[in-house]
């Protein structure tokens, strides 16, 4: 086996499939142009083959050398602390990834919860709002369940749940608890200084881009929700 | 008139204006902050003011924009340096070594490098692009058709592979990812939708800007997280000691070539200042004798990739007011400008318009000086942004690239394409991938399918094509051989890390 371990097995294993789906997906659109003898598959395909071959000659450089750098590069990847955070923390065998895999899907649950209620149920735009918001706190409970063994997967996941909740709750409802959620997971404790960097965040940005700029924030579309966001606006402007 | 009293001339109505001057201060200053703070971007700004614009007049509208140009790009330096976040993909090479000199407790100097160098990159560039606009326009028209901008980019793309990843391979494949993201949506010879997966957000492609913000705000916040987490969480130390005039002028060669290749690479369409940073810190780090220090916090480092990015900046203008080309993203907008006011950017604009190109040309000069002054001022303020607890300017950085990102177009789902770029921005990273260079594949994508494709159907198909014509076939030899350059090195030379 060289010097190869199973993440870089797994690392060659994920660019031959990508390359190996893509190139597949390019069949949806394998439609020629006149004026164009490579069509639209031409550039896609030929970037692909190219993944293929880097990750091929990725695996066989690991299968010599290990981790190594490769001489001539500029290692800025290896010096700006991520890969040194990635090996001091231990995150790196198989049951972390697994774990924060299953934590991240959690927020893309909940994007496409009315399609998966839709399958059994007919719903209309109020059951679908209504499916949300029995879906939002159920899948917190269950990110709050899974976070408690994993600290890192439940930083990366937070964000992605605040996104998706921006659509339906909006901004200005979601991003004071965003505030106090990603403060506690950074290890703050003292409720006034969370307290406090909440109010001064909420109001920089709010003053900063409702009042002086004009930009408008995503208000979400349920209500009450909705109808705070309004209020909070007009107050604002 | 000559250029000079063109200059006096625009000088003097800009300054007379008190709307102008405020216009301008505004600009300045706007450029700048929203440059400096992690997670919005000049583009942030540009994006939010161009409906605004319609209530100016065209020259305090293209004023403003060439304005916020010059600072912003400076001011995406100051967030590279202090935490590791490019305020735009142009300063991301000033990261690589940046970064490293704020953890080694030189955070004053690679600012005060990034100001001084920016500052003479832009001004030069400035100065230049006055004198001789129409010249160099038509130079650049003739001599680079299709063919030269895609081995240009090739160029670029061969070089960049080697900087910023662990190894060659991840090099080429952080690249190829960009690239490849770059393929979404339609295709840019007979607009047939790619990869939409049924998804009309698609249909668009991925916007660049909320990608970018993943990349590279989103996922430093991750890295920093996870270093907290597990408790090897060290603040950036705190130093506003600038470098001396005796250490700039030791690299007055860097300061030359960076100028040289910063605006060289501005001139063309498409290229812009992304490139030229890039290329500009490439060629730092081959003609070191230190090679091994780029990437650990060299000056020389930072210093290359201020001054192309900015030399980038006046350049960027000639193709967008002489031929009515825009070069990036901003240049972009300010052909909206031009529309707004029912004008085209082009070579009537100069017979038209010469008082808008003069003020133009005015604010770019003087805009770029002020990053001396008004950069420093506000570096011993922004720079204390280190003091404040990561715990506290987490949500501060990744609310404001919330609001950065969805202020572009409006969509929420630019807000979850920003976040998921940031995890997988996190998870490549930590295997030594290049995150930069992804965003360099992405910018350079488009621009490389449409001009390969211009350039094959120019060609008749003939590969041989590129052959015959010089500097396409100068660009794409050179480029062959640093990737044969970059496969030897990495197979057979010895001193592996």
């Amino acid at each position: 086996m060289g010097k190869l371990r199973l993440g870089h097995i797994c690392e060659a294993v994920f660019w031959l499939a990508l390359a190996a789906f893509l190139y597949i997906e390019s069949f949806e659109f394998d439609r020629g142009i006149e004026i164009y003898k490579f069509g639209a598959t031409g550039w896609p395909r030929a970037l692909l083959l190219l993944v293929a071959v880097a990750a091929i000659g990725q695996f066989l450089f690991q299968f010599v050398a290990g981790d190594k750098a490769t001489s001539g590069t500029v290692g800025a990847a290896t010096d700006d602390g991520a890969e040194e955070a990635a090996r001091q923390s231990g995150h790196s065998h198989f049951r972390w990834y697994v774990s924060t895999f299953c934590l991240l899907i959690l927020p893309f649950l909940y994007m496409r919860a009315h399609d998966l209620v839709g399958m059994f149920l007919e719903l209309d735009k109020e059951g679908i709002h209504s499916v949300k918001l029995m879906a939002a706190p159920v899948l917190l409970f269950v990110y709050l369940l899974m976070a408690r063994g994993n600290h890192v997967g439940a930083i990366l996941t937070l964000p992605l749940f605040f996104a998706a909740l921006l659509e339906d709750l909006g901004f200005y409802s979601m991003a004071p608890l965003f505030i106090v959620g990603v403060t506690l997971l950074m290890g703050e404790r003292r409720p006034q200084w969370i307290a406090l960097t909440a109010a001064l965040i909420m109001g920089v940005l709010l003053f900063t881009f409702v009042s002086l700029l004009y930009v408008g924030l995503p208000t979400g579309n349920i209500s009450p929700f909705y109808d705070l966001s309004h209020w909070i606006v007009t107050m604002i402007q | 008139m000559d250029p000079f009293s063109n200059f006096i001339t625009g000088t003097v109505t800009l300054f007379s204006d008190p709307l102008g001057i405020l216009i301008f201060f505004g600009g300045v200053v706007g450029g700048m902050l929203f440059g400096a703070i992690p997670g919005v971007s000049m583009l942030t700004l540009a994006a939010i003011l161009l409906p605004f614009t319609a209530h100016l007049s065209a020259e305090h509208g293209i004023m403003l924009f060439s304005v916020i140009y010059c600072t912003g790009v400076y001011g995406g330096a100051i967030t590279a340096i202090l935490f590791n976040i490019p305020g735009a993909p142009e300063n991301a090479p000033t990261a690589f070594d940046g970064y490293p000199m704020t953890r080694n407790g030189q955070a004053g100097k690679a600012v005060g490098a990034a100001v001084m160098c920016s500052a003479i990159g832009g001004t030069v560039s400035a100065v230049i692009m006055m004198a001789a606009t129409a010249p160099i326009a038509n130079w650049a028209i003739s001599a680079f058709g299709p063919p030269e901008i895609f081995a240009l980019v090739f160029f670029g793309l061969a070089v960049a592979a080697t900087v910023g990843a662990r190894t060659l391979w991840k090099g080429w494949l952080s690249i190829l990812l960009g690239l490849m993201i770059a393929v979404v949506g339609m295709d840019p010879v007979g607009g047939i939708e790619r990869y939409d997966f049924d998804m009309p957000y698609l249909l668009a492609g991925i916007h660049f800007i909320p990608t970018i913000l993943g990349f590279f705000a989103v996922s430093e916040i991750f890295v920093q997280a996870e270093r907290k987490a597990t408790g090897v969480y060290e603040a950036p130390k705190l130093s506003v000691n600038f470098p001396s005039v005796a250490e700039l002028i030791a690299h007055k060669f860097a300061v030359v070539r960076s100028i040289v290749i910063g605006f060289f690479c501005g001139i063309l369409p498409g290229i812009g200042a992304t490139l030229a940073a890039f290329m500009g810190y490439n060629e730092a780090v081959r003609w070191s004798k230190d090679r091994k220090a780029f990437g650990t916090g060299k000056m020389e480092g930072v210093i290359s990739s201020e001054t192309a990015n900015n030399a980038a900046t006046g350049a960027a203008m000639i193709p967008l007011l002489a031929l009515g080309l825009p070069g990036g993203a901003l240049t972009a907008m300010m052909v909206g400008v031009f529309q707004m006011h029912d004008m085209e950017p082009g070579p009537l604009v100069f017979l038209n318009s010469p008082d808008l190109v003069w003020v133009v040309f005015a604010a770019m000069f003087f805009a770029n000086l002020s990053i001396l002054l008004v950069g420093f001022l506000e570096t011993k303020t922004i720079i204390n942004l280190l003091r404040i607890p990561f715990q506290f300017l987490a949500p501060l950085i990744l609310l404001l690239a919330t609001v950065g990102a969805y202020a572009v177009r409006g969509l929420v789902i630019d807000v979850v394409v920003m976040f998921i770029a940031g995890v997988a921005g996190f998870f490549l990273r930590r295997s030594g991938y290049s995150v930069a260079g992804i965003v360099l594949g992405l910018i350079l994508g488009k621009i490389g399918e449409q001009t390969f494709a211009q350039a094959m159907q120019m060609l008749h198909f003939e590969w041989t094509g590129f052959f015959n014509r010089p500097i396409a076939a100068l660009l794409i030899v050179a480029a062959l051989l640093t990737v044969a350059g970059s496969i030897y090195s990495a197979f057979f030379r010895k001193d592996r890390q």
